[in-house]
């Protein structure tokens, strides 16, 4: 389906990777643009960076489709589509696919930060209070900024200590919480991509493809 | 856990953690390999479960479905993969994205990104699915916390490895979310959200 994600996702970690291997002494790919550039080595990559930039990457991709999706449409489901020889019944509305992940982002990074899910939150789609399109957006951004104040918190030593998270009952790696957080988001990510597309929209990230 | 909210929390996520966590490979920074293999490896078998059951689960006869074909009024769902596709191209890119990391070429044959356009059997596209797994699960076992941030090439640029262990499970979670959503359009399920024995 979309052909240049794997591409989109290298060009970003390049970018990155590039400007760090400028300052690692290492061949690195991208170009200096200002002489001032030339004569400033990049910081080397750390775990905290590379976190960071991996939230980062999912943030971009995820709140562009959330924001995609028309407010009047923000609770479809593919089971109002009935189509003939379809199952989906009881899946998630377009609404509840957001708030999951950003629940989740709650729940993930709040195992590393310490900040607790927000009052209400009684199940994996958090507090039945936040209903609109702007709610459920602003609840998304503020998960994720917790995201980026775990990956501030993270660094080689601390990554592969355990913290307790709610549905596991032994302790689990930084690492771990970390990089399941991410994938989980684009697990999610993927089956939204299809519901904009049976509402017409081309996600985001393959416009102009 | 005292707190009844988190409690029901655990109890409605819908995540298979539990059994990856319970291993205790995941449980603490020892046992074979690095804390930071073990951590990742515990991933990958994660989303292998769950990723080649849905190969498994689409029929035969509907391996090569595209949700373009059910031509239905209002979508937007031109070009877009067939599920064989989506299947060769995980596959593909996972012997592609896990290859630097090896220090070894990128395997012959593997045509990623979108695999060999002559392997059209599902039999072959899932032993091709299996075995990008395997080579994943030998690959990860040389991420170490003391190589996790050296720069490695992967298609012309310079990335650190553990960024590229990110995309590899970030990009098999991504086309395992749109496989669900064309499994159920087909009238299948998921594996992963079937009821589960008690």
């Amino acid at each position: 389906m979309r052909h240049l994600r794997v591409f989109c996702l290298l060009m970003v970690l390049s970018f990155t990777a590039g400007a760090m291997a400028q300052g690692s002494g290492s061949a690195g790919t991208a170009k200096p643009s200002t002489p001032q550039a030339q004569t400033s080595p990049q910081p080397a990559p750390t775990i905290s960076k590379v976190i960071d930039r991996q939230i980062s990457i999912i943030e971009k991709e995820f709140v562009s489709a959330a924001e995609a999706m028309p407010e009047d449409k923000y609770n479809f489901t593919p089971a109002g589509l009935n189509l003939q020889g379809s199952d989906y019944k009881g899946v998630r509305t377009f609404a509840e696919e957001v708030r999951h992940v950003a629940t989740a982002n709650y729940m993930f990074w709040g195992a590393i930060t310490g900040d607790q899910m927000l009052p209400g939150t009684n199940g994996p789609n958090g507090p039945d209070n936040i209903k609109t399109k702007a709610e459920i957006l602003k609840y998304l951004k503020d998960s994720f900024a917790i995201g980026h104040k775990a990956a501030g918190m993270l660094n080689s030593e601390n990554i592969v200590s355990t913290v307790k998270i709610p549905m596991s009952p032994n302790p689990v790696s930084k690492l771990f919480v970390s990089t399941f957080a991410v994938a989980h988001g684009f697990d999610h990510y993927g089956q939204m991509v299809e519901y904009l597309r049976m509402n017409g929209i081309v996600p985001p990230a393959s416009q102009g493809q | 856990m005292k707190d009844p909210g988190m409690l029901r929390i655990a109890i409605l996520f819908s995540f298979a953690i539990t059994a990856v966590a319970q291993s205790p490979r995941n449980a603490a920074p020892s046992g074979p390999g690095s804390p930071f293999s073990v951590a990742i490896d515990a991933e990958i078998t994660k989303i292998e479960t769950q990723f080649v059951a849905v190969a498994e689960a689409m029929p035969e006869d509907k391996f090569n479905f595209s949700p373009e074909n059910l031509n239905v009024q209002g979508t937007e769902l031109k070009g877009v993969r067939t599920f064989a596709a989506q299947v060769r191209h995980v596959a593909a890119d996972n012997f592609a994205i896990w290859a630097p990391m090896t220090g070894k070429p990128e395997p012959e044959g593997i045509k990623a990104p979108n695999g060999p356009e002559e392997m059209k059997s599902r039999q072959e596209i899932l032993k091709f699915l299996r075995d990008s797994f395997a080579y994943s699960h030998k690959a990860v076992l040389g991420l170490t916390s003391e190589n996790a941030l050296e720069l490695v090439e992967f298609r012309g640029s310079k990335v650190t490895r553990i960024s590229l262990a990110f995309l590899a499970l970030t990009h098999v979670n991504d086309h395992y979310g749109q496989m669900v959503v064309y499994l159920r359009m087909c009238g299948v399920v998921p594996p992963g959200s079937r009821p589960r024995p008690r």
